[in-house]
């Protein structure tokens, strides 16, 4: 028997309306997470990733709207929610986590009282079972003397720290999914090596299922079970983690992995993908890759690549196609 | 060491005062507050090498960075530029002639470039600013050749810096900071706003002009592999001290000071060799009130009673090569 995943997206499309005509700037994305599993979205500036993360918990910006295709949320469709309908989902059974720790913070607030006043929005809790589950949430993050530091303002706490909070208020109202934001950015590898300890004991803990979206495939190599491999608006490779950093299919996830350098490096020149990524207003035709592509031929200028499996994964590339010969290098 | 280096970087140090202003201190009886950003820094840089300084946010190496190239007046120390002291009144002619053979790169290529203006003049200011053409035929032709030079068009020079990706303005900074045909780069973090690819572009660049043009640069970033696949020796820092400095081959095989191991440790595996990531406790302390002795005892798994007493010296061991200089007692003292 199969499992309902916790989160299931399938052909999302997020257009945004311009006078210029309309910006496709994610199309036909379709993924599933698992309970308790961890599925790394990774992309670089631009390729529709934090857009993706954004549609889900419902926060796209107007004009962004979705333009087609349906999020189902423990198999419940949450993407035509009205607003009313979407708050108590919100926060309640997504939780998420951003970027920046400062930001997501109300400066003016003690932190203790942040977490009371999410813990008591979305649980029917007393202010003081709710100050115990706060204290009990801030010392499971790791916050050393949590009873004090509950009355803290987040100015008081360093970057790490104030990260582990915006966990803890993520956490508080035992949500089903997670969604971390680049979590770990805008933090010293010292402290990113923690948090990221800290969300898979959680995780693994409590069977959370997590959407990591980050650019550092480092993150993904650690973190993720599964990974998607994102590029201008649209899924290029899905698969488990080992099998896309080790044999990735996708000549761009080949080329994303050669450019990174490493720590064992020889010290030789990086792989480099020649250009950039093209803007939505001029996304080549046929595959979106191909005019960066070291293996395009014809098709790949004419016709747009569909997911197709190989091996584990699913790659969206006519290299990978059954009827396509030549085999990639 | 024989003869002198390109670049002396000689006991630098940088205090700044963040005291509240005087009335305030003297209504709240509260002492001067003094931040030591940086503290008896010295490392030599050989013509054409790349010495690069790593660290975690608030270790200083932005700092020693500014006052390299003359931006950030020192509070102690030298800085010395083929044997031109960058900070002694007695040299300042020289030093006007010194400042065109160093350029800097920053970090952010959106905020460096000024949105007026258009390539061409941002490229060209220096070349003005030194007098290094005769006349506009002659500054428009060397603009054309460092666009080439760094992978952009000539006709690129009409356009604004609001037309150009991230990595190209990164190439627009590069070329600005060649105009003046420099010999010594800083770059503090010039890649760390960058895409990966876009990244792996810039490094690559940086290299071949390096061959190219005979360059010397120093680097910082926070990005350890990026450092190891630039630079030829490599200076660790931790809260406005170098606590080690070695060949870059030598410290990524043998790491001796327990930060810089645990800074390596501390690097995502991107191979998946299934390498445990060891944990680090704590964070970098406050450097308004560093901890006495090694400022990284609170956070040493080889932590003894002198270590919160004393502070290491930076010291060549036995063990390693003379190149190899760590400032840890634990190591000296052959525990670790």
């Amino acid at each position: 028997m199969t499992e309902t995943p916790t989160l299931s997206v399938r052909n999302l499309r997020i257009e945004f309306p311009t006078r210029r005509g309309t910006l496709v700037a994610v199309d036909d994305v379709s993924f599933d997470i698992a309970p308790g599993e961890v599925l790394g979205i990774v992309g670089e500036s631009g390729a529709g990733k934090s857009l993706t993360g954004t549609a889900i918990i419902g926060l796209l910006e107007p004009p962004g709207r979705i333009a087609g295709g349906e999020i189902r949320l423990n198999g419940q469709r949450i993407d035509n929610l009205a607003r009313e309908a979407m708050r108590p989902i919100r926060g309640k059974r997504i939780g998420m986590v951003f970027q920046d720790p400062l930001t997501s913070l109300n400066p003016l607030y003690r932190i203790g009282d942040q977490i009371i006043e999410t813990i008591r929005t979305h649980l029917p809790m007393s202010e003081r079972e709710a100050r115990a589950r706060a204290i009990d949430l801030l010392t499971e993050v790791g916050i050393q003397g949590a009873e004090r530091r509950i009355d803290s303002y987040p100015h008081e706490f360093s970057g790490g720290m104030r990260q582990r909070v915006v966990l803890a208020l993520a956490l508080c109202a035992e949500p089903d999914l997670i969604i971390a934001d680049e979590p770990t950015t805008a933090l010293d590898v010292s402290i990113q090596a923690q948090i990221i300890q800290l969300l898979k004991r959680l995780c693994r803990e409590r069977g959370t299922a997590v959407m990591l979206i980050t650019h550092d495939m480092g993150v993904i190599a650690e973190t993720a079970n599964r990974v998607a491999v994102m590029y201008a608006g649209r899924i290029a490779e899905i698969g488990p983690v080992r099998e896309v950093i080790k044999s990735a299919h996708h000549p761009y996830t080949r080329g994303l992995m050669g450019s990174i350098p490493s720590l064992e490096g020889t010290g030789d020149r990086l792989t480099q993908i020649p250009g950039s990524m093209p803007r939505l207003t001029a996304i080549p035709k046929g595959c979106a890759f191909n005019p960066r592509c070291p293996h395009a031929f014809d098709r790949c200028r004419t016709e747009r690549p569909d997911l197709m499996p190989v091996d584990h994964s699913l790659a969206a590339c006519w290299l990978v196609a059954p009827q396509t010969a030549e085999a990639p290098q | 060491m024989t003869g002198r280096s390109f670049v002396e970087v000689r006991n630098l140090s940088r205090v700044f005062d963040v005291s509240k202003p005087w009335l305030n201190r003297v209504i709240e009886h509260e002492e001067r507050k003094l931040l030591r950003a940086v503290t008896d820094v010295s490392f030599d840089i050989g013509k054409r090498e790349t010495v690069a300084l790593v660290g975690e946010s608030g270790s200083g190496k932005s700092t020693v960075a500014k006052m390299v190239v003359g931006l950030l007046e020192p509070t102690g120390g030298s800085v010395t530029i083929d044997g031109v002291d960058m900070w002694s009144l007695a040299d300042a002619e020289k030093r006007q002639a010194l400042r065109r053979r160093i350029q800097m790169i920053f970090q952010d290529p959106y905020a460096s470039l000024n949105p007026r203006w258009r390539v061409g003049s941002i490229i060209a200011d220096p070349i003005c600013a030194f007098g290094l053409a005769k006349d506009r035929a002659e500054i428009e032709h060397q603009v054309g050749e460092l666009l080439r030079l760094v992978g952009l068009d000539p006709a690129d020079a009409a356009k604004y810096p609001h037309e150009f990706s991230g990595g190209q303005r990164q190439r627009i900074c590069i070329a600005r900071a060649l105009s003046s045909k420099p010999e010594f780069l800083v770059a503090d973090e010039p890649t760390s706003a960058l895409d990966v690819s876009v990244q792996a572009q810039i490094l690559n660049l940086m290299r071949e002009l390096q061959d190219r043009l005979g360059l010397t640069y120093l680097f910082i970033s926070h990005n350890l592999a990026v450092v190891r696949h630039m630079a030829t020796r490599i200076g660790v820092m931790y809260l406005g001290r170098i606590v080690e400095i070695s060949p870059s081959e030598e410290l990524f095989r043998t790491p001796r000071h327990p930060y810089a191991k645990m800074l390596l440790d501390a690097v995502p595996d991107l191979a998946m060799t299934g390498r445990p990531r060891k944990m680090v406790e704590g964070e970098i302390p406050n450097p308004i009130s560093p901890p006495p002795g090694c400022a990284f005892n609170p956070r040493c798994p080889a932590v003894l009673e002198r270590c919160r007493r004393e502070v290491p010296e930076l010291s060549a061991t036995a063990t390693a090569s003379s190149a190899h200089a760590i400032a840890c007692h634990a190591v000296a003292e052959g525990r670790i």
